[in-house]
């Protein structure tokens, strides 16, 4: 759980919100002839960030109002709120430091290790850095 | 034609703890409109015509001729009070906002109106949500809606009660989240001294 602060009300429980995925995704504009993979990528494909990532919240039980949230999914620290319509704030942020240096996207566990395939043609794991 | 209507908690008695420390019971006469409208061109329009004014800061309300005007969001307010009082002001704002795009909308029959109030109101309530309570942070006239145990409800403190008394808040809800507000907040208050109410929850209410 985390307090999140809403554009409007000020800094709220985060039960009182629901998060609506990453923010900044246009519609295209609309053709006759998109093609299915174009369509895919609007509707489902999402980048899985880690660490800076801006998402979209509503303040569903309070003021009902959509808002933007720049969050870092590693340390769930919230680094900007801004309303819809307006530019995400320039901010950065680093990632936490871990002992094996995991893969940059992904939740960070083992089958997210970057794998590959050692010169004597046997399969291994391999620590990013 | 006789008002047919049934309120969402007709089936409950209100309930008084005996020194009054706490009271519940439900307001089915109060009248509720919903306003949507572009805050700066109505409150523009309204200052020209009529002196009105909508609260522009959020989670705060207005009390003008005995209706409690409440900010429910940057573009959205209710208007809550006595069903003749809100009769007049509809009409005012009516007049007021003819030249702007905006939506006027009887929401009574949407929402039910729980009142507690009672020097233990704050304690009890604090049982159910994780909204700022405090007597300096939650004042007179302030809203703010938010997670009343599992319903969504606004919570709205009178602004015309008397400091030297106790605070009496309303609480605005669904009309199908009502009777499940109602349980929550009468077992909040049993240890302030609320008794027991009949009927219990999940009883079969109505015949
Ligand atoms: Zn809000």
């Amino acid at each position: 759980m985390f307090v999140i602060e809403c554009p409007w009300c000020g800094p709220r429980d985060q039960s009182e919100f629901s998060c609506g995925g990453e923010a900044h995704i246009s519609r295209p504009a609309e053709r006759s002839d998109m093609s299915d993979e174009e369509w895919a990528e609007f509707v489902f494909m999402r980048t899985n960030a880690k660490g800076l990532f801006a998402e979209r919240w509503n303040h569903a039980a309070g003021c009902r109002r959509w808002f933007n949230v720049l969050r870092n999914t590693s340390t769930d620290e919230i680094l900007a709120v801004y309303r819809m319509g307006e530019t995400p704030p320039d901010v950065s942020t680093g990632l936490p430091a871990t002992p094996c240096g995991e893969a940059e996207i992904g939740s960070g566990n083992d089958a997210a290790k970057v794998m590959v395939e050692a010169a004597d043609g046997t399969t291994n794991t391999r620590d990013t850095v | 034609m006789p008002d047919r209507r049934i309120s969402a908690l007709a089936h409950r008695t209100p309930l008084q703890a005996g020194d009054g420390a706490l009271s519940l019971a439900e307001r089915p006469q109060v009248a509720m409109r919903g306003l949507r409208v572009d805050a700066k061109a109505a409150n523009r329009a309204l200052k020209k015509t009529k002196g009105l004014a909508l609260p522009e800061t959020p989670n705060t309300s207005r009390h003008t001729e005995g209706v409690h005007i409440l900010w429910l969001g940057p573009d959205e307010w209710l208007f809550l009070g006595e069903v003749d009082a809100v009769h007049a002001l509809r009409d005012r704002l009516g007049d007021g906002l003819a030249q702007i795009h905006h939506q006027l909308l009887d929401v009574r029959d949407q929402n039910a109106v729980i009142a507690l109030s009672g020097k233990r109101a704050r304690e009890a309530l604090m049982k159910l949500t994780t909204l700022d309570l405090h007597p300096g942070v939650f004042r007179p006239g302030d809203v703010a809606g938010s997670l009343f145990g599992r319903a969504t409800a606004t919570l709205h403190l009178l602004e015309t009660y008397d400091p030297e008394r106790d605070p009496e808040f309303l609480l605005i809800v669904r009309r199908s989240y009502a009777d499940y507000l109602w349980c929550v907040l009468a077992r909040a208050g049993r240890e302030f001294g609320l008794p027991d109410q009949t009927p219990k929850a999940g009883e079969i209410m109505r015949p």
